[in-house]
């Protein structure tokens, strides 16, 4: 079932428009990575989701509930939502337990059932005893489990996070961003993440929606995104990418870098061919070698090394599993795995 | 498309819709109506100043007498404001770095100053030394009543200079002269612009202190006017020209508040304190503490005791609690309407800068430049003219919260400005509407620094009294109008128990105030606001 459709949303602030004529759909119970740079206007999606702006254009729908109508929109409190955004706005007046409980209806629970849940939501975050504590008290994970447990205490029918976790450690982060899904998933909540963690967005989510300028490049799961690129652009938003010129031949075949196969067929458009640095093997033995460079560059990250190759006129990224048995200066034979992805120019 | 196409299923949707802009519109009218207020003293000062024929207002303005007085006012706001600065900035500066024993106990003592009013410690003064008198008294003791501002507001700047800067300069050679010009001084400009502020327009305002010690100033002069109450449009020509000055202060001021101080997300917390322990630095600054409380606490207290006991007249216990009764109700009530007018304001500054809220800060910006004399002259000439509000305490308490609006938007707007963006985001999204997020999260959050500024402004309107003077109904005497009828014609000894009562009544909101956090968030915020 559909919970969330977004229809051409426009949104402007002044004369910059920030998102154009985007459309995005979410199933209910799924958790969405929303990647993209700073600036592409991740953050204003999410926030006109949660009614926290209204947009000029286009349509937003929970289900069947129309939440946003050109420039009419349903105000933030009245479309029950979870809201946590980044580094957790805890109120810093009021406790955790106060905090947890601050979005529970007065009037339709008894205190003892709000301080259940308020009980519930502390274990569910691994903060049992913390309830009297006030926020300053709290590190910045911590933070960010207490603002996740002010959002789910009401059940919202979905979750929307605004980099929850940018502020962390890398270490605290990964942990923090496993519980947090981990936590989401057995609630079946439905679940934004707005990051621009390339990790975060494949590991953490179901659909992957690419964003870019204001609209959205391509949407779907994370393996999708990441081995099937609509361009060279999202790949790049996916990952660590080569990108080398190419030309397909009128025969099916690509000429190259990698398959530098002779021009006399005639060429049928020109373009490029987009590779992941793990589809390219190198060896040491040359003697059947088609392709040779000469290493320039080892970053080494321990369990696997980046390894910068310099082939012909270009200079070619690949990774190897760790530990490098490999020295700069030099020579290795390099041979492209596949697939050939291959995109033509626009053409004008 | 047509709001008729809208499915069923919107209906809420469709009604809730404009409240957004219903609590926009409410906020701008609430705004509106203050703002008319606050112009009324300035609307009547012209009405009654062009009464005159446009060539005898030039003649008046113009005349030796009148360009004297300017010429001596000014010359005092420039001397009292460059000596506070100066020597303010130095002991804040020194409070805040050099380790010191008893340090909170010293930051009382250079703040308690503020519990004594101008017209108190030049009394005090003349009856140590009758001979005290004219321009360079006054500047004296201008200074010993504003130094407490400057300090407070350079100790508020200071608070925000994380230590780990001064460890990195320190790293790169630098002395500490070079380390207080280069990194302290530039981070704390707007903060001492703000207590420079607060300085000028008192001193410019001041009517007390020069009245007692014969010196010519604009406010002076328009009391004079008032009281032979020979041309009333007249002294209105004078108080327009005081006005004037005062916001060409104003104007000055801001000019040079640097303007990344204007930034709301400006970090307090995790800064690192950077203390020096040096022995030289230590005995100096105790020093020039110990000079600072014989000057402007001991002397004071002292012959106020000393009067006290020595007087030989009954002391009328039954007036002074009469006085200090009215003293403590009027400010109170001066201080709570200022509260209320500026709540609509304040919630219009912390909001997002918008073409209102710019006019907005410049009219109140200007209501802060009205000197207690001219509020006090055009509201006798409104209040006369309102019948029924005329020789009320009520138009007094008004006055007390005309003349002290800009602190308490300043601190309301400031407090408002505290509450985390996010903060109120999330609670909308938790099921709040803006009257709830208002109630559950914005109040809660900026309560305390607003209390701070309605103390500051209590503090402020008890000690007030040209206005009070001008204002006050018949027969209803403050604190203030008791002490200034003795001492006005020299009997010290039957001001001395008024006085010291008044000290007694205002040290209390001193003293809650002495403390630098309290002081950051009552004093500072305004500073930033201007």
């Amino acid at each position: 079932m559909t919970t969330l459709e977004i229809k051409n949303l426009d949104v402007s602030f002044g004369e910059k428009k920030i998102l154009d004529n985007l459309s995005f759909n979410l199933d209910s119970g799924q958790i969405a990575a929303l990647l993209g740079p700073s600036g592409c206007g991740k953050t204003t999606l999410l926030r006109s989701i949660a009614g926290l702006i209204q947009p000029d254009a286009g349509t937003i729908r929970f289900g069947k509930q129309l939440v946003s109508l050109s420039s009419l929109s349903l105000p933030a409190h009245k479309r029950k939502i979870g809201y946590v955004p980044q580094e957790g706005a805890l109120f810093p007046h009021l406790n955790i337990a106060q905090n947890i409980a601050f979005g529970i209806d007065r009037s339709a629970f008894t205190k003892e059932q709000i301080k259940q849940v308020v009980k519930e939501m502390l274990t569910l975050i691994d903060l049992v005893g913390f309830d009297k504590r006030m926020p300053n008290e709290l590190s910045g994970g911590q933070q960010t489990r207490v603002a996740l447990a002010r959002a789910l205490a009401v059940k919202p029918a979905m979750i929307l996070l605004d980099e929850p976790f940018s502020a962390l450690d890398a270490q605290l982060r990964a942990e923090l961003r496993t519980d947090v899904i981990k936590l989401l998933r057995t609630q079946k909540t439905t679940a934004i993440l707005v990051t621009h963690d390339r990790e975060e967005a494949l590991v953490s989510s179901d659909v992957v929606a690419l964003m870019r300028d204001g609209k959205i490049m391509q949407q779907g799961s994370p393996e999708q995104v990441y081995s099937s690129p609509t361009s060279a652009t999202t790949a790049m938003s996916t990952g660590d990418t080569l990108v080398l010129s190419a030309k397909r031949l009128v025969n099916g075949q690509t000429n190259y870098l990698f398959n530098p196969i002779n021009l006399d067929a005639n060429i049928l458009e020109i373009g490029e061919v987009v590779i992941r640095p793990e589809e390219i093997k190198i060896s040491k033995d040359l003697s059947s070698a088609k392709i040779i460079g000469e290493i320039t560059k080892i970053d080494y990250y321990g369990h696997d090394a980046m390894v910068e190759i310099a082939v012909s006129n270009e200079s070619v990224q690949v990774r190897i599993p760790g530990p490098a048995k490999y020295a700069t200066g030099e020579k290795v034979a390099l041979e492209h795995l596949g697939p050939i992805r291959f995109f033509a120019n626009s053409k004008s | 498309m047509q709001l008729t196409k809208i499915p069923s299923t919107t209906g809420s949707l469709n009604s809730s819709i404009n409240r957004g802009n219903t609590y926009k519109a409410i906020v701008l009218s609430l705004v509106f109506v203050v703002i008319a207020l606050t112009l009324i003293p300035i609307f009547y000062l012209l009405m009654r100043a062009f009464q005159k024929p446009v060539a005898e207002i030039w003649a008046l303005l113009f005349r030796p007498k009148t360009l004297e007085v300017v010429l001596t006012t000014s010359l005092l706001v420039v001397a009292v404001v460059a000596l506070t600065a100066l020597v303010g900035i130095l002991i804040a500066t020194g409070l805040h770095f050099v380790k010191l024993p008893f340090r909170a106990t010293f930051l009382i003592l250079l703040v308690i100053p503020l519990a004594i009013p101008s017209y108190v410690f030049t009394y005090t003064w003349i009856a140590l030394l009758p001979s005290f008198s004219g321009f360079l008294a006054a500047v004296f003791i201008l200074f010993l009543t504003t130094l407490p501002y400057v300090i407070l507001a350079s100790l508020a700047g200071l608070r925000r200079v994380d230590g780990s800067q001064i460890e990195v300069a320190r790293s790169f050679g630098f002395n500490n002269a070079q380390i207080f010009f280069k990194v302290v001084l530039p981070q704390i400009r707007g903060h001492i612009s703000g207590g420079v502020l607060l300085v000028g327009l008192y001193t410019m305002s001041d009517f007390g202190a020069v009245s007692l010690l014969n010196v010519d100033t604009l406010t002076v002069t328009i009391q004079n006017m008032y009281r032979a109450s020979y041309d009333r449009n007249a002294a209105a020509v004078i108080s327009l020209l005081l006005v004037f000055l005062s916001a060409l202060f104003v104007i000055t001021d801001e000019r040079f508040k640097s303007k990344n101080l204007l930034n709301k997300t400006t970090k307090t917390t995790g800064t690192k304190v950077y203390t020096i322990s040096s022995k030289p630095y230590q005995i100096t600054l105790i020093s020039v503490f110990a000079v600072n409380t014989l000057v402007a606490v001991a002397v004071p207290v002292y012959v106020l005791l000393t009067r006290f006991i020595n007087n030989p007249v009954a002391i009328d216990w039954r007036s002074i609690a009469t006085a200090s009764i009215s003293t403590v109700v009027v400010a109170f009530f001066g201080a709570v309407i200022a509260l209320v007018l500026s709540i609509p304001v304040g919630v219009l500054l912390s909001e997002k800068p918008t073409r209102y809220s710019r006019i907005t800060n410049r009219v109140i910006l200007i209501g802060h430049a009205l000197p207690g004399v001219v509020v006090g002259l055009a509201l006798v000439a409104f209040g006369s003219k309102l019948g029924f509000i005329y020789q009320t305490t009520f138009l007094l308490a008004f006055a007390y919260a005309l003349l002290f609006l800009a602190k308490s938007v300043a601190s309301m707007s400031g407090s408002l400005a505290k509450v985390p963006e996010g903060a109120k985001e999330v609670a909308a999204t938790l099921g709040m509407n803006k009257w709830a997020v208002l109630k559950n999260v914005v109040t809660p959050i900026a309560a305390p620094g607003i209390a701070l500024g309605t103390t500051l402004v209590f503090l402020t309107a008890m000690k007030e009294l040209p206005a009070t003077l001008m204002l006050r109904p018949t027969g209803f005497e403050t604190l203030a109008t008791q002490i200034w009828s003795s001492a006005a014609i020299s009997r010290f000894n039957e001001a001395a128990p008024y006085a010291l009562v008044l000290l007694i009544i205002a040290a209390v909101p001193t003293f809650i105030l002495s403390r630098p956090d309290r002081v950051d968030k009552a004093l500072t915020t305004q500073e930033i606001r201007g």
